[in-house]
């Protein structure tokens, strides 16, 4: 859908990211000026990586002349970019969405994640002091909430007890990860340098995104993909090993192949007793992105998330279904027993998910549904047919492997069948 | 005619004399056993075919005869692909067809220019064993070492014993000739060089085991993997150098380190006696009372103490639970001060930490399978140092008490032969989403995981031999259903991967004794050749460290990699010499314990004591 030609120039930060290159393709389509500031990576400048994902995301050329890509670093100051170049940007962008961010949630990358996302957030505001933009929209996440236990409001949390986050370690007793902790700072950071510099400051929090909920696309396949993405793969070498080397190495953990094609993949997944995990498709991100931009108050923090979370049990029967499997079984509770070599495997795929996954956190939605109600933005439900999509398009693209390469054919699921197990 | 192609293929010999042992027990090139000079093995060939290329050497009659015995077996395709990747053949069917072609034409071979002195040598060592021949003095003139330029000598001599090195002595002092000694006929650092007379010691391979006395006699050109394999028969072990140095050469030279050095010592540990000729033609024992001090160590280049004409070495028992084992660290820090725990607590024969460069290199029997191998061994696995040990049970028990994630001798061979399918791109994408705060091998080397990791990697030695040439497959199937090719106790005592390292490129390794309780300074000199190495756009990593005399001191490698043919990389090592030459001075005389190899070498009959604690 494409709007009327804007004046208006938005700085998108991120723009080679997931949510940040959809955005860069929404903001083109309703017609405004896109200035993307993206590092170059993996032997592929700025712009080249910039164009690909345009291809993927099927952005018009006649689009893409309004966008301007910046190849910057935000982890050294002003981006690394020259005086001229800053002075240009200051003088044309009118609004900035921040959505640069490292999402690691490893202790070890500590640093590297406080770095781009605290030190990386006071360097753009830097750069935008003095700037004509006006308003920046935070892409944050609804787990600064942390270790917080029952409703989360849509407010900042009080920042107390964190000091200098480049010295301090992971403050256990209030955050699963360097990442909610990063976040959860960035926030405050954002909030005072804002209302220092007179900047109208939206703060979005999504949950756990996911690939499009009718199409299953995506560009990242790690949180709801990494445990399924493992299950894949042990039916994948498991049944190589019926069929082709005798199955002895399959005997030996239980595993034995159906006539009709069915495995038996015995793996225990700690379910765990909570309210399950949050998910949201990124089509209804964008939509309530919009929505929230386009009609709310300039200062705010929204929850964009799932009003119903989804069981682990919900997600083992959707697995087992998709990739015609039996023995893959959700335990209630953590429980305390001896676990063989694929559900210990397993159990580390999920490891740093657990908390996501048990989740104890009930988000208030009372701002954001205010906004989306009233325009009918409502999060989708997450039902097999849904995950079966997004499971379908990570099979078909080898999870990634092929994404540059095959991104356009659809496999039916006839011949998923055939294709992914 | 040779083509460029040939020409680069042969101009890439490393010169580790790897193809003069048998160490795949493919048997030895019929030529080079038969006529023993470098000329006659593929090494020679080798340089030979690069120099008729170049049209630096005449066609001579040593070189029709060195072509034409060349009976284009293949075994020096098994031998060099093993360590080097390369496969001579070509170049050895390219050097007969040229020679071949050229004769046809009516050409004839250029004969040696008829020379008093060498009829006097002939009639000291017998005809066959000295020679003047341009073709085959040109195997003696050059070796990869890239701030050496080539010198042609005018004679090379194989001697049979120590009267005929004598005689030969005697007589180049007498005539002035300038002579050089060859263990094995090259020198990879590219210090062995003389326009007069080389001593190419290696027909004189003696080798007697004294059982009573734990000593093994050695002479000249006994190489270290021949000496390993006559000790292990008997039930003993030596400490010995890369399996085609020769062990009285090494000690010479620079007095023999490995892993083993843990236990065994280095320099003046290794022998209990050693002969040597003087300069004078005297023959002497170290253990005379007379003989020259050559225990003392002079901070400074000096001469060694004549030619060493046989070695009493040293020989270690060993129990029959000895097996190898892989300790595995994501911090250098860690691996340090593990591996000096353990030599402090005389846990472990062999110690070392290698990095990931190194097990990788010397695991893959490729480069590109290395190349990904050291990416999953650090990046995915997060294993960027190993604490390697051979012990007996006890040692190994130990070990696993104070590190439960240990790769253990079974998990090793399964790893091996596996290889193809570890650096495999689904396994380690799954691995990679692992995302944790502990490393990956950690979850990964539990006993829990070994099915998995069974059905993963198929360990067999088909499937290692699914990473090489298709031809050679069936090869290495065979050499890797040998129990010894994925035993860590018998690949690190006969060190037969050890010429891997310089597989992609050649090695220009820096050796550092240093204190082994300082795992910050050890840090530091690593950070710093790495500085000047990056500064000079040449390839480096870490290579090992091993603890010495119970962990106070320990050897450090630092390795830089260089394409010796080209002569861009030779400049910027010896720019990089500008750098690291003051740099490794200056700490050898300002930090206790360090000590760069440089100043010992010759000087490795010098007692570690004289060196290590000064």
């Amino acid at each position: 859908m494409m709007g009327r030609e804007s004046k208006e120039t938005t700085l998108i930060t991120g723009g080679t990211g997931f949510l940040g290159s959809h955005l860069v393709a929404r903001f083109l389509a309703e017609g405004r000026r896109v200035v993307a500031l993206a590092r170059n990576r993996e032997g592929m400048s700025a712009a080249q990586r910039m164009v690909r994902l345009l291809d993927w995301l099927k952005v018009p050329q006649n689009l893409r002349r309004r966008l301007e890509i910046l190849e910057a670093d935000l982890e050294v100051p002003r981006g690394g970019l020259d005086p001229d170049t800053i002075m240009d940007l200051q003088n044309k962008v009118d609004e900035c969405v921040h959505c640069a961010s490292d999402t690691s949630f490893a202790v070890g990358k500590r640093e590297q994640v406080q770095r781009v996302n605290v030190q990386g957030l006071e360097n753009l505001l830097d750069l935008l002091a003095g700037s004509r933009c006006r308003r920046l929209h935070l892409i944050s996440t609804a787990y600064v909430a942390g270790k917080q236990v029952g409703k989360c409001s849509e407010d900042l949390p009080p920042e107390d007890g964190i000091g200098d986050v480049f010295k301090d370690a992971l403050d256990t007793t209030r955050f699963h990860n360097v990442y909610e902790q990063s976040k959860h700072r960035a926030e405050h950071v954002a909030m005072q340098r804002c209302a220092v510099i007179g900047m109208g400051l939206t703060i979005y929090r999504p949950s756990i995104v996911y690939g499009d909920s009718r199409t299953g696309r995506t560009l990242a396949f790690n949180a709801l993909y990494h445990p399924v993405r493992a299950v894949h793969y042990f039916r994948k070498l498991y049944t190589e090993d019926i069929l082709r080397h005798g199955g002895r190495k399959a005997g030996a953990l239980g595993i034995h192949l159906d006539a009709d094609g069915t495995l038996h993949l015995p793996i225990r997944v700690l379910g765990g007793d909570g309210c399950g995990v949050n998910l949201i498709p990124v089509d209804f991100f964008l939509r309530a992105f919009q929505a929230i931009r386009d009609t709310a108050d300039p200062n705010g923090v929204y929850h964009i998330v799932n009003p119903r979370n989804t069981f682990i049990s919900e997600i083992v029967t959707f697995t087992n279904r998709f990739f015609q499997l039996t023995g893959l079984r959700s335990l209630p509770g953590g429980e305390d027993l001896p676990r063989n070599g694929l559900e210990l495997l397993f159990d580390r795929h999920v490891q740093a998910y657990g908390a996501y996954m048990r989740d104890a956190r009930v988000f208030d939605r009372t701002r954001a549904e205010a906004v989306l109600n009233p325009v009918g933005v409502v999060c989708p439900a997450f039902t097999y047919k849904v995950f079966a999509a997004c499971m379908r398009f990570a099979v078909d693209v080898d999870w990634g492997r092929r994404l540059w390469s095959d991104t356009t054919t659809p496999v039916t699921a006839s011949k998923q069948k055939t294709s992914s197990c | 005619m040779i083509s460029e192609d040939i020409r680069h293929q042969a101009a890439q010999c490393r010169h580790y004399a790897m193809c003069k042992i048998d160490y795949l027990g493919t048997g030895l090139c019929a030529s080079g056993a038969e006529h023993q000079y470098v000329s006659h093995f593929p090494q020679g060939r080798m340089d030979l075919c690069d120099a008729l290329a170049r049209n630096v050497v005449p066609i001579t009659e040593g070189l029709v005869e060195i072509a034409e015995t060349c009976n284009l077996c293949g075994i020096c395709d098994r031998q060099c692909h093993f360590i080097t990747g390369m496969r001579p053949v070509e170049v050895m069917k390219a050097l007969k067809k040229h020679v071949r072609e050229w004769l046809e034409q009516g050409n004839v071979p250029v004969a040696p220019p008829a020379d008093a002195d060498l009829e006097r040598l002939r009639e000291i060592v017998g005809g066959q064993w000295a020679t003047n021949d341009p073709a085959i003095l040109m195997t003696y003139a050059n070796d990869p070492f890239p701030l050496a330029g080539p010198r042609m000598p005018r004679f090379v001599v194989l001697p049979g014993n120590r009267d005929e090195i004598a005689a030969v002595v005697r007589y180049a002092n007498d005539h002035g000739i300038a002579y050089a000694v060859r263990g094995n006929g090259g020198s990879v650092f590219g210090f062995v060089f003389t326009d007069g007379l080389v001593l190419d010691m290696h027909r004189m391979k003696g080798i007697t085991i004294d059982a009573e006395n734990w000593t093994a006699l050695v002479e000249p050109g006994v190489t270290s993997f021949e000496l390993q394999q006559a000790a292990v028969k008997q039930g003993f072990r030596v400490n010995t150098a890369e399996p085609a140095a020769t062990v009285c050469g090494n000690i010479v030279c620079t007095g023999l380190f490995s892993t083993w050095s843990n236990a065994y010592g280095v320099n003046a540990d290794t022998f209990v006696d050693m002969e040597f000729l003087s300069r004078d033609g005297e023959v002497f024992r170290l253990s005379d009372p007379t003989a020259p001090n050559v225990f003392c160590y002079e901070h400074q280049p000096t001469s060694s103490p004549g030619i060493c004409t046989r070695a009493f070495v040293r020989l270690h028992p060993m129990t029959d639970d000895e097996a190898g084992m892989l300790v595995p660290f994501t911090a250098f820090d860690e691996a340090v001060s593990f591996v000096q725990d353990l030599s402090r607590r005389r846990i472990g024969l062999a110690l070392g930490v290698l990095g990931g460069h190194y097990l990788s290199t010397f695991m893959a029997p490729t480069a590109s399978l290395a190349l990904q191998l050291q990416s999953t061994l650090s990046e995915t696995l997060g294993m960027r140092y190993a604490v390697f040990l051979v012990g007996d049970r006890f040692a190994r028990e130990a070990v696993r008490s104070m590190r439960p994630a240990v790769i253990d001798a079974e998990l090793f061979r399964m790893l091996l032969l596996g290889l193809p399918n570890l650096a495999e791109g689904a396994w380690q994408d799954l691995v990679s989403g692992m995302d944790g705060d502990e490393p990956a091998y950690e979850l990964l080397l539990r006993p829990e995981i070994r099915p998995v990791l069974e059905a993963i990697l198929r360990p067999a030695p088909e499937t290692l031999a699914s990473a090489v040439d298709e031809d050679l497959r069936d090869f290495y199937t065979q050499l890797y259903t040998r129990p010894e090719m994925t035993d860590m106790v018998w690949l690190n005592m006969f060190r037969i991967l050890s010429s891997r390292m310089s597989r992609h490129k050649h090695m220009f390794a820096f050796l550092v004794y240093v204190p082994m309780d300082r795992p910050a300074l050890i840090r530091s000199i690593c950070d710093r050749l790495r500085q000047i190495a990056d500064a000079q756009g040449l390839e480096n990593d870490f290579g090992f460290l091993t603890p010495l005399d119970l962990g106070k001191r320990g050897i450090l490698e630092y390795d830089y990699y260089i394409d010796h043919q080209n002569p861009d990389d030779a400049e910027r090592i010896r720019r990089a010499a500008a750098d690291f030459e003051p740099y490794l001075e200056e700490i050898s005389v300002t930090i206790k314990g360090v000590k760069w190899l440089k100043n010992i070498f010759s000087q490795g009959c010098a007692r570690k004591e004289a060196f290590l604690y000064t």
